[in-house]
């Protein structure tokens, strides 16, 4: 994961006016921005792998030639694309307005669009962006580390995120307190957790889903 | 070619099963009333019958109890006399035989019998003997069955067609009245036996039931009445949809104008809103750039010179959206026109809306041809939208007081047509406003014909004017340049 570039703004517009003024106000706050006129081939281009890697955001008009902006962003939703993406109309109805939230949209503005409420719904959407991916990456990585316990430190854990004490773990699987304690630092180093209170908050979920823990 | 069904063919359906309906409950009710009829006479010619059959056997009775003197005195000699049907009197002396085999058997049944019998039957020939067994001496009355039909009180006329009566016994049969020769397939009938025991004769009354005797007019009428009725609901229906058919088109026409309208809105404002969107942008990231330390000149400049470029975009789609709309160069297509004769056929046009709305139409038009430069497609437009003013603004006032005047007159300052109408006039604050774009006074109107109508004639190089009248009422005036004399 590469979070040392900044993060990559898609701009889907038909008009070349638009989207060449737009993208200069989006770069002025130091955000790269990609412009696509073509709705099909932003479609093809984004759930390519590269572009899926990016966080960012995408910015889709809803009047455009051939497919209009609601089904673009039905179709990416409907391929998994994560990006939060903001919606831009002329002439904004209420009815438009409920479909493009119910299909995910982040944010809904009329054109033409203020440069603080563009640039903070932008901000707002790579914000959420990279929480999400952390979210992710933070779940995919302790369950690879959860799976490399042994089953006696799985038990051992079992029984720390239930609150027992290493006296009464050692007493529960027939160890002696100084195994447990054993058990423990290596569990620690195994899983990266640097408290008890970073274990539990991070594995408790885990070990609720385990069949052989607890 | 697809077989269809013509539109006539359901309405005559429904008239022909409602009238054959009616027919229907108008002969079974005269049919009802004729078998009542029919009966009461039955029942009456019956009755008469059974008295003479029980008078026979009274009379018979009592010759029985009035045994014969030895004088031999017979006081039944003198019956004949006294009741015509009574053609003989017999009698068996007392200790002898009767001498005749049907007599004798007769008086052996009387006896068993304990009442009068009946013997030597011929009803064809109307004769039939009723005997009475007795002692000492028995009594028979020889009789004429002809002869039983009463003078008095016989309900069917002797020359009457009337029904035909018989008496049947025994497969005989004897008419007492002919009545018709046939009787049809299915005739009243009425078939009882005497009420006397001793003769068993059956009254038989039947009549037939011809087509004559239903009531025809009484169904003709009927049937008219019903297709008067069809055709008056009929024609209140078609009234009914036309009238709604009219009020759709002129709810239709609205609908279709304010469409148009938004239409042209959306259209512009779509048109408009990407140069202004660019515009925003470009002037705003500008801001940002110059607010930077240091500030981005170059890139700034650009956006601003971008802006600029996006102003003359909207500038454009206004031009090009004005060229679009815009009237055809009225002066170059202009020839020499008659003003009258424009101003007739506009009335021709307009004389079924005028008679609808029971306006007079007042023409004071010169007799000679008024030669004036105009494009003709214009000036029937001009001419047409000030006379559909006139009658529109009319609709206030009651219809005996529309009164539409329409004058055309040549001057020197050119041909000029007058258009006057008996309405309510124009408010004096309205009346410098007429002819400007989206004025109207009128609740639904666009504002747009006389504004129209003022361009036009000003693209013809004339004028158009307005002023109210005295008492009421408006008063338009089209003034066009003189065709030059040839």
């Amino acid at each position: 994961m590469n979070f040392a570039q900044s993060p990559l703004i898609h701009l889907m517009d038909d008009d070349a006016g638009v989207r060449q003024a737009l993208a200069l106000l989006i770069g002025t706050v130091g955000l790269r921005v990609q412009e696509w006129a073509d709705p099909l081939a932003f479609l093809d281009a984004i759930v390519g792998d590269p572009q899926r890697q990016n966080i960012g955001a995408i910015v889709l008009d809803v009047r455009m030639p051939g497919i209009s902006g609601l089904a673009v962003l039905e179709q990416l939703q409907a391929r998994g694309v994560d990006q939060p993406v903001v919606m831009l109309t002329g002439h904004g109805t209420v009815e438009m307005c409920r479909r493009a939230f119910k299909a995910g949209a982040a944010e809904f503005l009329e054109k033409p669009v203020h440069d603080e409420q563009l640039l903070e719904a932008l901000q707002q959407a790579v914000r959420s962006h990279v929480k999400s991916r952390q979210h992710h990456q933070d779940d995919r990585e302790a369950r690879t580390r959860h799976a490399a316990l042994s089953p006696r430190e799985r038990e051992v854990l079992g029984l720390i995120v239930a609150g027992l004490t290493n006296k009464e773990i050692g007493r529960a699987l027939g160890l002696s307190p100084r195994t447990v304690e054993t058990h423990r630092s290596n569990l620690f180093a195994k899983l990266g957790a640097e408290s008890l209170a970073q274990l539990i908050r991070r594995y408790a979920g885990l070990v609720e889903n385990d069949p052989s823990g607890g | 070619m697809p077989l269809r069904r013509p539109s006539w063919l359901l309405p005559v359906l429904a008239w022909a099963s409602a009238s054959v309906v009616a027919a229907g409950l108008l002969s079974w009710q005269a049919l009802l009333q004729q078998h009542a009829a029919f009966e009461t006479d039955a029942r009456i010619a019956h009755r008469l019958l059974s008295q003479r059959a029980a008078q026979h056997d009274a009379i018979l009775a009592t010759l029985g109890l009035l045994q014969p003197g030895a004088d031999g005195t017979a006081p039944q000699s003198r019956l004949p006399a006294l009741y015509p049907q009574v053609l003989a009197v017999l009698q068996r002396p007392r200790g002898q035989a009767w001498g005749d085999a049907a007599l004798d058997a007769a008086e052996g049944e009387s006896r068993r019998a304990g009442r009068a019998v009946v013997t030597q039957l011929a009803l064809g020939a109307g004769r039939f003997t009723l005997l009475a067994a007795a002692e000492p001496a028995s009594h028979a009355l020889v009789l004429d069955a002809r002869a039983m039909v009463p003078t008095t009180d016989w309900p069917y006329a002797a020359a009457g067609l009337g029904p035909r009566v018989s008496l049947e016994a025994g497969g005989q049969s004897l008419q007492l009245h002919a009545g018709p020769s046939e009787l049809g397939p299915r005739p009243f009938r009425f078939a009882k036996p005497l009420s006397s025991p001793s003769q068993p004769f059956d009254v038989v009354v039947q009549q037939p039931v011809g087509l004559a005797a239903l009531p025809w007019g009484r169904m003709a009428l009927a049937a008219l009445a019903l297709a008067a009725g069809m055709a008056l609901a009929q024609r209140w229906r078609q009234q009914v949809a036309a009238r709604r058919r009219a009020e759709e088109l002129l709810r239709l026409g609205q609908v279709a104008r304010l469409n148009t309208l938004g239409e042209l809105a959306a259209g512009m404002a779509h048109e408009l809103n990407q140069p202004l969107t660019a515009m925003l942008a470009n002037t705003q990231a500008a801001q940002r750039l110059l607010a930077d330390d240091p500030p981005e000149l170059d890139v700034a400049r650009q956006a601003m010179d971008h802006a600029a470029a996006q102003a003359r975009r909207a500038s454009e789609v206004l031009t090009r959206l004005r060229r679009t709309v815009e009237r055809p160069d009225l002066a170059a297509d202009s020839q020499t026109l008659d003003l009258v004769a424009q101003v007739r056929d506009t009335l021709d046009l307009l004389a079924p809306e005028c008679h609808k709305r029971g306006v007079t139409v007042a023409l004071d038009l010169p007799t000679a041809a008024v030669a004036v430069t105009a494009e003709p497609v214009a000036l029937q437009q001009i001419a047409h939208n000030l006379v559909l003013n006139a009658l529109q603004a009319m609709e206030q006032v009651p219809a005996h007081a529309r009164r539409l005047d329409l004058l055309v007159r040549a001057d020197a300052a050119g041909g000029r047509l007058v258009v006057r109408d008996s309405g309510p006039g124009i408010a004096p604050e309205a009346l410098p406003r007429v002819f400007e774009p989206f004025f109207s006074t009128r609740p639904g109107g666009l504002g747009l014909g006389l504004s129209l109508c003022e361009s036009l004639a000003q693209g013809l190089g004339g004028a158009l004017a307005v002023a109210n009248r005295t008492p009421r009422g408006a008063e338009f005036t089209l003034t066009l340049p003189l065709a030059a004399a040839a």
